[in-house]
């Protein structure tokens, strides 16, 4: 529950403590094992995992695929009554034609407020052990969770959100059909999405098919990118194995958004996040920079440092990083052979956590174009999508039935 | 949460247990007459009349606690039901905020009991009211720099969220009936007629007593449902809402509005509401929880009848067989409990708000 929702309350005044402390262990309380499995593969003597093809998305046993419900998934995605003010649902901010993404900096936000961080693509994310740039939660279903109720994201509570659908004969029919339950129920929509979005893979980019045996799937100056790739450049000691991730974090110098000195409604949420994720009374005065995955642990030298994400279907996702200051590839590429530093010289808010990965790469500018071609090798064809039919509000009793209870009264 | 509910529950039933079994027993009613004074500092209620009227209290920016407590209303909603955050609409008629300072129980079901800081935040953060995450809104306020010296000026320090809950009532306080003909001494010749009738024949007195003309506690007078709570989706979706989250049961089957039944769990209230002051009443129309009565004298008539169709109705209710001018009587008293609009600049912040947020200037180096 929210701090928005504090019941009627005779012992309001403590209650509303308890309450605060409660929401903002929201993101800290996650345990740290995520990071753990990723160490793993690294302490092997063969070094990364190689880049490799794609395969299936794992289905969690507790929340079998089908078809119907892949469907009603789909629906709930593209609906924007899944949010506050009816307004705002999972496809505003993640749009197919945008990448699944949304090609700001930051991401639009709730009506009224602008997001902080980059809107991340769906595409792939069922591959995730944990999601959000700093692998706040654990899976697909809370994912959902979180995104519809986030004040700058949907906004909308629970009650609210399951009543709507309560509402509407066409979601009473399917979650019926799906769930077998004589109503909606909210963590089942999240069930349902979560169903869709594992759906939204892409297995058949050139290099899928280049490392299935394809050899001709990438260009020559694709074959000495990917060289570079694993060799001078290093991107492979994170960018590794099938989806191009370690999911380990790292703060590899991404400077921050100048957005947050030149824009006030940024800088509103900014606090706003720092608040919310409870910070300390002197790290919310003075934090200047998105601490990432340092909400998790609260262990200072994990400041600055974010998921690596996957290079999967990146040709569409512009612009780049967790707050989206790259706006193209080539910033991107040039900011890592600069060792961490855009063109201004601008690093990290936290130098003090870059990872020692970073380094100046030394790449010619032919060396450049042959990473940036072979960077393209990550992304097939781009999934578009028509936005669905939604079902319909209807009154849930008729005149007469209420007329009759009138008469019982 | 439960638990919460729960006790709030408890706490409020015991204490208007005692409080109905003293006035049955004396069975006099305190007198109607002027209201008392109230005390107040003068920056902190214009600190809360600009938070009153400001959209920026709302998650999506969008409306203000005026946009539903409309001043030239009495601070009541101007329809039958309230509106509702954008996206939903409302299953009640928005109270009138004329004097509600002035008394110790709130909502048509009177499930807040404390006082209007709490009152302020559940319609701030309920989520077909203002829907606000009150952290962003603290964000919000700070980023504004009349807010941060009108918050300084009102010896709050930096705007934060309890202090909104606590200036926004000192503004409501403000908000106190003045001028009507009741407390001048005004009256026509009927509206003494009808104040006679009010405590006598009519028997109105005992329920609307004391300087407010209500002795704020629940009963049943059978007022009709509204069906457009039912038969509109959006108002069905918030009262859908309310109801799940007070907890009650089946509510999704629910057919009508449950009232204080919704604070106490117990048959014996469904259907019953918080007796409302008559004070205004000459701008609050429509009448009743959910406005089904849009005149005086209807409302008179619906009294003469002995109240609406309820078996739960209340036994002080029966038919009084008031004569035609007895009844213009009585409406020409409830007509004399109208004072002063409370509208113009005195109570109305109606300079313009900032179209954005200004940058803090120097960012990276000054203290958040
Ligand atoms: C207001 C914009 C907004 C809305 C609405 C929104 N998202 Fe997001 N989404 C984002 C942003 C921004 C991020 C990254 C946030 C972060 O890391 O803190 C994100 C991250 C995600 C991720 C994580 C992907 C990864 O790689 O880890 C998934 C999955 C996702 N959103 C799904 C959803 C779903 C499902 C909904 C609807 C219930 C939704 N989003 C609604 C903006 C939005
Ligand atoms: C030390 C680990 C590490 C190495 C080495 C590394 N990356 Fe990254 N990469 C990351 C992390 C972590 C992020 C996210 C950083 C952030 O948002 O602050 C990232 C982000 C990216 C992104 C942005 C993706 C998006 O969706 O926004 C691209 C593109 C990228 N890296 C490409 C490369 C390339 C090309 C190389 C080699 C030159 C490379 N990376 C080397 C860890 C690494
Ligand atoms: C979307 C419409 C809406 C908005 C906005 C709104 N209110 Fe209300 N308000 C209502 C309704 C409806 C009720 C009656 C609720 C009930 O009885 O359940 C009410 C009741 C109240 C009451 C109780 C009055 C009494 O005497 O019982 C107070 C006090 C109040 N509101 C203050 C505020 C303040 C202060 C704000 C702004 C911070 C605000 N309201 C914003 C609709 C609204
Ligand atoms: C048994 C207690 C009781 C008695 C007796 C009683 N009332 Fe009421 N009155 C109430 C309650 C409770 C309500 C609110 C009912 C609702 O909203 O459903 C109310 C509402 C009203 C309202 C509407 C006020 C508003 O703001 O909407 C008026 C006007 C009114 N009463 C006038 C009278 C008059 C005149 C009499 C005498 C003829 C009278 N009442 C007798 C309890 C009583």
């Amino acid at each position: 529950m929210s701090i928005k929702k504090i019941a009627p309350s005779l012992v309001a005044a403590a209650v509303a403590t308890v309450v605060l402390t409660a929401c903002q262990a929201q993101e800290t309380k996650m345990g740290s094992a995520a990071a753990g499995k990723s160490m793993a593969a690294k302490t092997a003597q063969s070094g990364p995992p190689p880049l490799a093809p794609l395969g299936p998305p794992p289905i969690p046993p507790d929340n079998k695929q089908t078809p119907a419900k892949i469907e009603l998934g789909k629906i709930l995605f593209f609906d924007p009554r899944l949010g506050g003010d009816a307004s705002t649902g999972c496809s505003t901010c993640h749009e197919p034609d945008q990448g699944w993404a949304w090609a700001e900096d930051f991401s639009r936000g709730y009506p009224g407020t602008v997001h902080w961080r980059n809107s991340q693509t769906i595409i792939n994310s069922a591959y995730y052990s944990r999601l959000f740039w700093a692998g706040s939660v654990p899976s697909l279903e809370k994912q959902a969770k979180s995104a519809a109720k986030g004040g700058v994201a949907g906004n909308g509570e629970d009650d609210i959100m399951e009543s709507r659908l309560a509402l509407i004969p066409g979601y009473r029919k399917r979650f019926k059909d799906v769930f077998g339950s004589e109503w909606p129920l909210i963590g089942d929509a999240w069930r349902a999405i979560s169903a869709f979005e594992r759906t939204l893979v892409q297995r058949d980019t050139p290099l899928d098919k280049y490392l299935l045996g394809d050899k001709s799937a990438l260009t020559e100056q694709q074959v000495k990118g990917m060289a570079l790739f694993n060799g001078k450049a290093g991107c492979i000691q994170c960018h590794n194995g099938e989806m191009a991730t370690d999911q380990d974090y790292y703060n590899i110098g991404v400077p921050p958004n100048k957005r947050w000195e030149e824009d006030g409604l940024a800088q509103v949420t900014f606090r706003f996040e720092l608040y919310a994720k409870g910070m300390t009374e002197e790290g919310y005065r003075t934090t200047k920079a998105d601490p990432g995955f340092y909400f998790r642990g609260k262990n200072k030298w994990d400041k600055g440092k974010f998921r690596t994400p996957s290079l999967r279907y990146t040709t569409y996702t512009a612009p780049y990083m967790h707050n989206g200051v790259f706006y193209t590839m080539e910033e991107v590429v040039d900011f890592y052979n600069r060792g961490g530093f855009d063109e201004e010289g601008r690093t990290t808010g936290y130098p003090e956590n870059k990872s020692k990965l970073i380094k100046p790469l030394g790449l010619t500018d032919e060396e450049k174009e042959d990473l940036l071609a072979f960077l393209e090798a990550f992304s097939g064809e781009e999934i578009m999508m028509e936005k669905p039919a939604m079902p319909e509000y209807a009154p849930l009793f008729t005149k007469a039935e209420l007329e009759a209870a009138q008469e019982a009264k | 949460m439960v638990v919460r509910v729960s006790t709030g529950r408890a706490l409020l039933a015991a204490t208007l247990g005692v409080g109905l079994a003293v006035t049955a027993q004396a069975a006099s009613y305190p007198d109607i007459g002027p209201l008392p004074q109230l005390k107040i500092d003068k920056a902190k209620a214009e600190l809360g009349k600009r938070l009153f009227f400001d959209v920026r209290l709302s998650g999506d920016a969008a409306i203000s606690c005026a946009d539903c407590h409309v001043p030239e209303k009495a601070y009541a909603s101007k329809e039958a039901l309230s509106p509702g955050y954008p996206g939903n609409g409302h299953f009640r008629n928005a109270s009138s905020l004329v004097n509600t300072a002035h008394k110790n129980i709130w909502n048509w079901d009177g499930r807040i009991g404390t006082n209007l800081n709490d009152m302020t935040r559940e319609m701030i953060t309920e989520d077909y009211i203002m829907n606000m995450d009150m952290r962003i809104m603290q964000e919000r306020l700070k980023q504004d720099p009349l807010y941060v010296k009108m918050f300084k000026d009102a010896g709050y320090g930096e705007p934060s969220n309890g202090s909104v809950r606590k200036a926004i009532p000192e503004f409501l306080k403000t908000l106190t009936s003045t001028g009507s003909p009741f407390d001048t001494g005004t009256m026509s010749a009927s509206a003494k007629r009808g104040m006679k009738l009010f405590k006598g024949k009519a028997g109105c007195i005992q329920c609307h007593n004391g300087p407010l003309l209500t002795d704020l506690k629940p009963h049943n007078t059978g007022v009709p449902e509204n069906f457009d709570v039912f038969l509109d989706p959006m108002n069905h979706q918030a009262f859908m809402a309310f109801a799940m989250f007070q907890g009650i049961p089946n509510y999704r089957n629910m057919k009508r509005d449950p009232g204080y039944f919704n604070v106490t769990l117990e048959k014996k209230d469904m259907g019953k509401f918080i007796t409302p002051s008559l004070r205004e009443l000459k701008y609050s129309a429509p009448y009743m929880h959910n406005g089904m009565i849009k005149t005086l004298p209807d409302v008179v008539e619906f009294y003469n009848n002995g109240g609406g169709k309820d078996s739960n109705k209340s036994k002080k209710l029966k038919p009084l067989g008031l004569s035609a001018s007895q009844k213009k009587d009585l409406v020409a008293f409830l007509e004399s409990l109208s004072g002063k609009p409370l509208t113009g600049s005195k109570y109305v912040w109606d300079q313009p708000y900032p179209g954005e947020y200004p940058v803090i200037e120097n960012w990276t180096q000054v203290r958040n």
